[in-house]
């Protein structure tokens, strides 16, 4: 039986130069409208006095998680981490714009697209992995910092690298119940900038009293209807049937 | 129930008299609804399909998926589905609303006195107790089925209007708002649930307690028999009664007064 | 005709403007001869869908572009893996391209002024009539003035043979190009001392890279940047040279802030450690560098301690840098640079490196360190049309080449020059001037004299494919066809033929730089220098010695007639060899060896005046594009938090910037990426023109401060040696 595929990304920190081919590939390939994007590169600034610098540059997507708290919310269902390959997907007909999963996501990965009405976000590119190209991001990259392919297959070019790594981080989050246990895999480089850090997912009002009110008090309420019927038709039963009242 | 002593010549009479509860509006109404339920909790449980609930198992949502050709596909459907059991709802009330439903409303709907003292009463009878008080007369629908009637009719409003929120607010709510779909989900839901436990009681009375036996085949033929009037519908079945009593009385005083022509004539 | 009011408004994504909607609403109804013969070909599908290999043209490495094409649009671009320059991949402006081509800025029909010069007024007209008028107007010009009063001027592009054919067919000398904005120092230098206007470089084996500017991670050369990326990864040894902590910078292994102005004293301190210790390849050096005996005596003066005087360097950096350069062997390179118009000086610089490199030998190395052939030579042949001899010109150049620079290639020239001489109107006047593809507005520095220099002139003709800062000063704008939608001559690259062709129908009434000068051509009466009937004629010409079926040709996008490098190593100096003493040089009366010139110094309180490149833009020419406008960086002035305390000023604060032309208000971005004595202006940016609607008055422009410097050598710019003052606005 074929091993199922573990798609995800590794960055190699060192190695991306901020030339932005990849924000500018991404927007065109997924018709991002101008002032959102799918993908980021972050600039953790200018570090050090003159002239003992540092500038580090940290490209960001969606994590594509194990346990995305995106998908958790969903009310729709149209956001799902797919089976067969692990990238966390949109069916962008069947979102109906809740915004729930933006705010649940700790790394903002997710945005409200103002021409589709419904949320948008990298997708892997699938479309493209689908018929044997790389993400629009990963082809197009100069320094050759961004990474993608299936952790699953040890000759990947993912694989490789993190088994050439000299360093490797991920910016998990992890609290209470939630582990995302992000994709995206840093290596040869320090990303733990709390400019970049992931944040606590953040559930609505709306989802809370969802999940801690009205799924309870409607299912005791079915559940005593169900019961209080239940009991009447055993009576029923036990008393016989009665063609004609007396 | 009422408990009237009625001598056997009067129940065998009674029970082969048939009187008209329910119209073909009223009967295609029902079981329109029926239909449009049968499709719409299934797809509508299909779609809460969050695994953080656990509620829903994912059979019946790939199922569903399966079958309608995706997630986008299941949620169209509900949601037309929705709509067209909204629009017919609208349509029947606001054709006839004045002549129909307002009459009907304020017989079927309101309640009485009568029914408050029968809310007080039945769910002590039905535990076994208060044998001793009897259960005041009721109308054509009893004070039970008044009280599911306005369950299922804000309950349908709430849902229709939570549900149009869920899959068309997205084109309407700017960003900033996008917290009312999110609160429409749960009130669609308890919407949705409401009625669902109400349903239990509404199937379980209409179509498995043998008392109501009549009523349920009333939702097919239109006609109860008046025995059952008389006994789970006191007041209806004496009023329908006092009008055709009324009904005779005017037949035998309009023959009476041309009697009277005729020899007035001679 | 309709007046065309160029009013400034913000226009939506990828949304044509309406007449070029009308004009693709008409062209639909036409037969789309692009679209046709790539379906012909097997390239697009029965939908019309597909991908065409073409090159890029958003700068000047061209890389090899698959355009990914829907419904006779432009979905997306694709670096093509086949090609040396991009290798599958492409950088912000080359993935930008289709932004470019659906602008809604485009220039689509061509235009004729109606009102005064620059007002922005326009009237549409046909290809007849814009081109009879602009034929006229120079033809009139040559009658009464004579050829050489026409200024030809175009940045070097795939078409330039035929520019170049109504240039000198035209018969006139005076051709402006930018390189002396550019590359002259680098290209002379190199000429002089090695034969070659541009060795190639080669990082399969470098172990020590040398980079003295050449900002290679924001000015990139995709594949040439990737391949650095590579070697730095791969352990390889980055030291950088710069006044400013570049992104390069920020990836080297040591960034070196070195006073601008004296690369040449820290360069010439590392020849004398490496000659003096005798840590050259000394019998590569014997075999092949001329005046090897004399270097260590010449460079003896130029001791670390010197260098430390002048770089503000620590001597016993310089005498590291020269051991670890040294230890690499052949496998260092001193990277020869691109953009050098630094400082008069420059020059020298580039002789230094030149130099550098020669002592280590690293000409040897398989696949070149540094390759004695330049990446422009190629060895493969291509046809030609056939055309008659040029007529003798006898005019003096504008530019003052070679008369008074006599050792300023003719390929090179001096453009500043000649926008001086049309103001002053030595040796003679200029009366018109014909551009294609170069904004000399932005470009040349003292802008504001340009713009006087423009308005000397009696007519003005501009090809372009948007309403640029030229075109907008323009009597005729001629739209070219965006190269997306057009054929350019063929492109050699590694001895491998490659094709741009169109991949979608040229919008509105565009057409391609090769039919405008042919159609333009004729009515010159320069007819037989276009023998071609239109630019697949042209192409079936160029590979006919090839063999290769253009139709061939148009699938593949590219050919390889299979030539192999030579091993032979060959230097085109008069003497046969690496010329580090340059005889021609001194026959010129300049020193034969590279040597110090101590360069300008600003004043206490004055700053230095940096310029340099950003990888989301192309020097001038993209500002106006909106998915690099979404991507840049707010063009800001850098000044270092010393700078910036002293006049009480943080980050997106108002400054006064002023030089001795001229003043500009900027924002500015307090950073310690830059020595306390710089300032950095973002370039490209304060475009004039209201047809640029994105691009117009956004930021301000790096031509209103500079000062125009000449190298008497080169005849390269000095574009750092303007020194600027800055105080809160």
């Amino acid at each position: 039986m074929a091993v199922k595929k573990r798609y995800g990304f590794v960055i190699d920190v060192s190695r991306c130069i901020d030339c932005r081919a990849c924000l500018v590939a991404c927007r065109v390939e997924n018709n991002v409208p101008l002032g959102y994007s799918r993908i980021w590169v972050k600039d953790l600034g200018v570090q050090g006095t003159y002239p003992d610098l540092q500038h580090g540059f940290v490209p960001h997507n969606c994590m594509h998680c194990q346990h995305p708290p995106c998908v958790e919310v969903c009310p729709s269902g149209a956001t799902w981490k797919d089976p067969a390959h692990g990238l966390v997907l949109v069916d962008t007909a069947a979102c109906i714009g809740c915004r729930q999963c933006i705010l649940a996501c700790p790394y903002d990965a997710r945005f409200t697209n103002p021409e589709t009405h419904v949320v948008d976000k990298c997708n892997g590119c699938i479309q493209r992995v689908e018929i044997g190209l790389q993400p629009a991001c990963v082809a197009t990259c100069i320094g050759g910092s961004r990474l993608f392919g299936d952790f699953n297959d040890p000759a990947s070019d993912v694989s490789v690298a993190l088994r050439g790594a000299r360093s490797l981080q991920r910016l998990d989050f992890t609290q209470g119940e939630i582990d995302t246990q992000p994709n995206i895999f840093y290596i040869n480089g320090d990303v733990q900038d709390k400019s970049i850090a992931p944040h606590a997912p953040q559930y609505t009002a709306a989802e809370s009293f969802w999940r801690k009110f009205a799924i309870p008090a409607v299912l005791t309420g079915i559940g005593a209807a169900a019961i209080g019927q239940a009991a009447a038709f055993t009576k029923q039963l036990l008393d016989g049937e009665k063609e004609f009242e007396e | 129930m009422s408990e009237e002593y009625i001598p056997l010549v009067e129940q065998k009479r009674l029970r082969a008299k048939e009187i008209k509860k329910h119209n073909l509006a009223n009967i295609l109404t029902h079981w329109f609804n029926v239909a449009m339920w049968a499709l719409l909790l299934p797809t509508g449980i299909a779609i809460m399909a969050s695994p953080r609930l656990g509620l829903v198992p994912p059979l019946w949502s790939e199922a569903f998926r399966n079958v309608l050709g995706g997630t986008a596909n299941l949620v169209r459907f509900h949601y037309t589905i929705g709509l067209l059991w909204m629009s017919v709802l609208t349509f029947n009330i606001l054709v006839g609303f004045r002549r129909y439903f307002l009459p009907f409303a304020a017989r079927g709907m309101l309640l009485d006195g009568d029914d408050i003292e029968w809310m007080k009463i039945k769910p002590l009878k039905m535990l076994g107790l208060a044998k001793d008080k009897t259960l005041p007369p009721q109308e054509a629908y009893n004070a039970g089925q008044k009280l599911y009637s306005y369950l299922v009719v804000l309950g349908s409003a709430v849902i229709g209007a939570s549900g149009a929120t869920l899959a068309f607010g997205k084109y309407v709510l700017p960003t900033d708002w996008r917290w009312i779909i999110q609160w429409a989900r749960p009130i669609h839901f308890s919407a949705v649930g409401a009625v669902v436990a109400g349903l239990f009681i509404h199937v379980y009375m209409g179509a498995v307690f043998p008392e109501e036996k009549e009523a349920f085949f009333s939702m097919f033929t239109g006609k109860v028999s008046g025995w059952y009037a008389r006994r789970h519908h006191a007041k209806w079945y004496w009023r329908v009664a006092a009008e055709e009593a009324a009904w005779e009385e005017g037949v035998l005083a309009e023959g009476r007064e041309r009697a009277a022509q005729v020899t007035a004539g001679d | 005709m309709t007046d065309r009011n160029l009013a400034v408004s913000r226009r939506s994504f990828l949304k044509l403007s309406g007449a070029s909607m009308g004009a693709l609403a008409a062209g639909a109804l036409l037969p789309a001869p692009v679209a046709e013969a790539a379906r012909r070909a097997g390239l697009l599908d029965a939908d019309g869908d597909g991908y065409l290999p073409t090159m890029c043209e958003m700068c000047v490495w061209r890389c090899g572009v698959r355009a990914k094409v829907r419904n006779g649009r432009v979905v997306k671009l694709e670096g093509n893996p086949d090609h040396p320059h991009s290798r599958g991949r492409l950088c912000a402006r080359g993935q930008s391209g289709l932004a470019t081509t659906y602008d809604p800025d485009r220039v689509l029909k061509p235009l004729i002024r109606v009102g005064p010069r620059g007002g922005g007024v326009f009237r549409e007209a046909t290809w007849d009539e814009a081109l009879d008028l602009t034929a006229s107007k120079m033809l009139e010009i040559k009658e009464k003035y004579g050829s050489e009063a026409m200024v030809f001027s175009s940045t070097h592009n795939l078409s330039q043979v035929q520019f170049e054919n109504l240039l000198y067919g035209f018969g006139s000398p005076n051709y402006g190009t930018q390189r002396s904005l550019c590359f002259n120092a680098m290209v002379t230098a190199f000429l002089m001392t090695y034969g070659v206007e541009e060795p190639s470089r080669n990082y399969d084996e470098v172990q020590f890279i040398l980079l003295t500017g050449r900002n290679l991670l924001e000015a990139i050369s995709t594949s040439e940047s990737a391949e650095l990326m590579e070697a730095v990864a791969r352990g390889a040894k980055l030291v950088v040279l710069d006044p400013r902590f570049t992104k390069t910078a920020a990836k080297a292994t040591e960034w070196i802030p070195i006073r601008p102005g004296t690369d040449s004293a820290l360069l010439l301190a590392m020849i004398n450690i490496i000659v003096a210790e005798r840590l050259a390849d000394c019998e590569f050096v014997k075999r092949y560098v001329v005046g090897c005996d004399e270097l260590p005596q010449e460079m003896s003066r130029y001791t670390p301690h010197w260098a430390e005087s002048k770089t503000g360097v620590p001597a016993a950096t310089i005498t590291r840098l020269a051991h670890e350069y040294a230890a690499a062997g052949r496998h260092a390179l001193a990277h020869p640079g691109w953009r050098t118009s630094n400082f008069i000086n420059s020059f020298q610089t580039e002789r230094a490196i030149a130099t550098l490199n020669a002592l280590s030998g690293n000409v040897l190395t398989p696949g070149g360190c540094l390759a004695a052939d330049s990446p422009e030579a190629s060895g493969v042949p291509l046809g030609k049309p056939p055309q008659p001899a040029y007529p003798r010109v006898t005019a003096l150049r504008l530019d003052g080449v070679p008369w008074q620079y006599p050792l300023v290639s003719l390929k090179l020239g001096i453009f500043q020059n000649i926008r001086d001489a049309i103001l002053s109107g030595q040796p003679y006047q200029a009366h018109g001037w014909f551009v294609s593809r170069q904004n000399p507005v932005q470009a040349i520095p003292e802008r504001a004299k340009t713009l006087e220099a423009i308005g000397k002139m009696d007519f003005i003709a501009v090809v372009d494919v948007l309403m640029n800062d030229t075109s907008w000063f323009a009597d005729v704008v001629l739209p070219e066809a965006s190269y997306l939608e057009r054929y350019d001559p063929v492109n050699v690259v590694d001895g491998k033929v490659f094709l741009r062709q169109p991949v979608i129908e040229p919008q509105g009434d565009s057409r391609s730089a090769l039919m405008i000068y042919k159609d333009l051509g004729e009515r010159l009466g320069l007819a037989d220098y276009f023998q071609y009937a239109d630019e697949e004629d042209y192409l079936r010409q160029q590979l006919a010695p090839l063999g290769v079926d253009l139709e061939q040709l148009k699938i593949t996008g590219r050919y390889d007639p299979g030539l192999v490098p030579s091993d032979e190593i060959v230097f085109n100096t008069p003497s046969g060899k690496i010329e580090v003493y340059s005889a021609t040089l001194a026959n010129a009366g300049y020193s034969a060896w590279p040597t110090w010139d101590e360069p300008q110094a600003p004043a206490p309180g004055e700053f230095y005046l940096l310029t340099g490149k950003v990888g989301q833009h192309t020097q001038m020419a993209t500002q106006n594009n909106k998915l690099l406008h979404e991507v840049e960086d707010p063009p800001r002035l850098w000044l270092h938090p010393s700078a910036a305390g002293e006049r009480g000023v943080q980050t997106d604060d108002l400054v006064r910037v002023t030089s001795p032309i001229g003043s500009v208000q900027v924002r500015v971005l307090v950073t310690e990426a830059i020595r306390p004595d710089c300032v950095y202006l973002t370039p490209g940016y304060g475009h004039l023109s209201k047809g640029l609607r994105t691009a117009y008055a956004h930021g301000v422009c790096d031509s209103d401060l500079h000062v125009t410097y000449t190298d008497p050598i080169s005849g390269g710019q000095a574009l750092s040696q303007t020194f600027v003052t800055v105080e809160k606005a």
